[in-house]
């Protein structure tokens, strides 16, 4: 029997994992359709999947470092003693363990940052050599970051090209939350005896949840946290606060009658 | 030491194998017209450019490839636990009846798509329907093998818990991404629009009027893929071999050191690193190509 605190801060967990999720897609750089043709800037996919594709490689590497605790290659043996007997998230689980909390968050978070820099940084070579247009944004005069001039590099007709470096760190940011978000759901899951493959399709479908959330709220693209766009996440915020607590309560009944 | 070797060697082979299916992927949903810009190859003959491109786009490529390779994996995976057939084999089943499926999804989309149009003049041509279909299933079937082997690996050798089916769809979703983010691109501006001058995007005024004739006679989907083998699909396989091999590299190295936050640090670097790199591209071009106007303040 789970007691009601741990099962209270699980809901908070899954509740905070999932509005970090929802935030995270309004800094990634989303241009679909626009972006591949030049005509915006930004990373040419959908805004689900690009958040979703960044966030899948952070819940790869926080299963791998689990694995790792698990089969004692790295040491945190009370983590592990402590996922196992669901007692991870009670008030004093957390303050014994966060070591081998802030681990498992780190790999999501370095996972999911390392698939954005490489999403947008290989499309940016192909940006440059294969179309030979420079990264650059319309929505601002200059770059917050560099402090490039960017109004007079962007070619006739369209809104930008490629992802210059405000873009880039904005997307880093964005991969920073959603792999926090995701890991930090995986691990709820874990904690609560879920088995390794439902926690991971748990976690990949609360990802999905507040992906689609906020891709409604940002209708279409977006450039970072610079665009214009990005004001709107107070509404996000709420509509996934309301899903992910939902789905939280939902999964906390789960463990409390013991079917995971 | 022995098991560091045989992770680094596993390492290199799901590399490779991620680079072969980054470049079937796109090369397969340039094929389909599944890529980006495929809202123009629908516009087109709503703006009176008819045409002789397949066009299949009805979901994404991250979810059609999520579920391409999570069923090859599947399938594989199901063969080898059920009849104990070599996972070799078994993944080779997996991947030829997953790419069959996404051939039926691909003929039944085009079908489907293209129907819907018939007001504005497009014909549905049979004779790219027999050619073009075959070689979709080609490459998906290349794709679904590469991915669902590496996945395996990544499962039964490296030891990521995840059961591999779990990981082919995870994998599939990333690859998708990756050929929509890439590939696309030169699929997008560059194929679809080579009347514009290089060395600009497309202006918005241009949208859905795609090239119609090609190198020899009236274009299609083959000949596109023709062109995005030399850029789009090569780029789209570096960024997946790249995005494995990194991500697993500074783990299987820096695992072990200050109790695994050796690795979390490399990682940090080597995202450091890449933002750097992309300042200096960045500049480059800059420098190289612009500015376009004159300042007027």
């Amino acid at each position: 029997m789970v007691d009601p605190i741990t099962l209270l801060i699980m809901v908070l967990a899954i509740g905070i994992g999932g509005l970090l999720v929802s935030i995270g897609v309004h800094f990634v750089p989303v241009g679909g359709a626009p972006a591949a043709m030049a005509q915006a800037t930004g990373i040419g996919t959908g805004t689900t999947m690009l958040a979703a594709s960044a966030g899948f490689l952070g819940l790869i590497s926080a299963g791998l470092v689990m694995e790792e605790m698990m089969i004692g290659k790295i040491e945190y043996a009370s983590f592990v003693a402590a996922v196992g007997d669901g007692t991870l998230f009670s008030p004093a689980g957390i303050v014994a363990n966060i070591g081998g909390i802030a681990m498992i968050l780190a790999a999501g978070i370095i996972g999911a940052m390392l698939m954005m820099v490489i999403l947008g940084g290989v499309s940016n070579i192909l940006y440059v050599y294969g179309l030979g247009v420079p990264l650059v944004s319309a929505k601002v005069k200059y770059d917050p970051i560099t402090g490039d001039r960017q109004d007079l590099y962007v070619t006739r007709g369209t809104e930008g090209h490629g992802t210059p470096t405000v873009a880039l760190v904005s997307a880093v940011i964005g991969g920073i939350l959603g792999g926090f978000g995701g890991s930090l759901i995986y691990l709820v899951f874990l904690a609560g005896g879920f088995s390794v493959a439902a926690a991971a399709i748990g976690a990949i479908g609360i990802f999905f949840v507040n992906s689609v959330l906020a891709s409604y709220n940002i209708t279409g693209t977006i450039e970072g946290f610079h665009d214009p766009k990005f004001k709107r996440w107070p509404r996000a915020f709420v509509a996934s606060a309301i899903a992910s607590i939902i789905i939280g309560v939902w999964v906390a009944a789960i463990i409390y009658m013991g079917v995971a | 030491m022995e098991e560091l070797v045989v992770s680094l060697g596993t390492l290199a082979l799901m590399g490779a194998c991620a680079t072969i299916a980054g470049a079937a992927e796109d090369l397969e949903s340039d094929f389909g017209s599944q890529s980006n810009a495929n809202s123009q190859v629908q516009l087109a003959p709503q703006v009176g450019y008819v045409h002789r491109i397949y066009n299949k786009a009805i979901c994404g490529e991250p979810v059609g490839y999520g579920f391409l390779c999570a069923s090859a994996a599947a399938i594989g995976f199901a063969l080898q636990f059920a009849f104990a057939i070599n996972i070799v084999l078994a993944l080779a089943i997996g991947s030829t009846i997953s790419a069959i499926l996404y051939g039926i999804f691909a003929t039944t989309a085009y079908m489907g798509r293209l129907t819907g149009q018939k007001r504005f003049g497009q014909p549905i041509y049979l004779d790219i329907l027999l050619t073009t279909t075959p070689s979709i299933i080609a490459h998906a079937f290349i794709a679904a093998m590469a991915i669902s082997t590496f996945s395996y690996l990544f499962s039964a050798i490296i030891g990521q818990p995840f059961p591999f089916p779990i990981l082919a769809m995870l994998w599939g979703i990333m690859t998708g991404g990756m050929g929509s983010a890439v590939g696309d691109v030169h699929y997008g501006t560059e194929r679809q629009y080579m009347n514009k001058p290089f060395g600009c995007g497309l202006a918005a005024s241009n949208s859905g009027k795609i090239i119609q004739q090609g190198e020899a006679g009236i274009r299609n989907s083959i000949d596109v893929a023709g062109f995005c083998v030399k850029h789009g699909g090569p780029m789209t396989g570096i960024g997946l071999g790249l995005t494995v091999f990194l991500d697993l590299w500074r783990h299987i190295i820096f695992i072990e050191y200050l109790n695994g936050w050796g690795a979390m640090i490399a990682g940090f670097i080597i995202a450091l690193i890449w933002l750097i790199g992309n300042r200096m591209l960045e500049l480059w071009a800059r420098n190289t190509y612009g500015p376009y106007k004159k300042a007027e303040d």
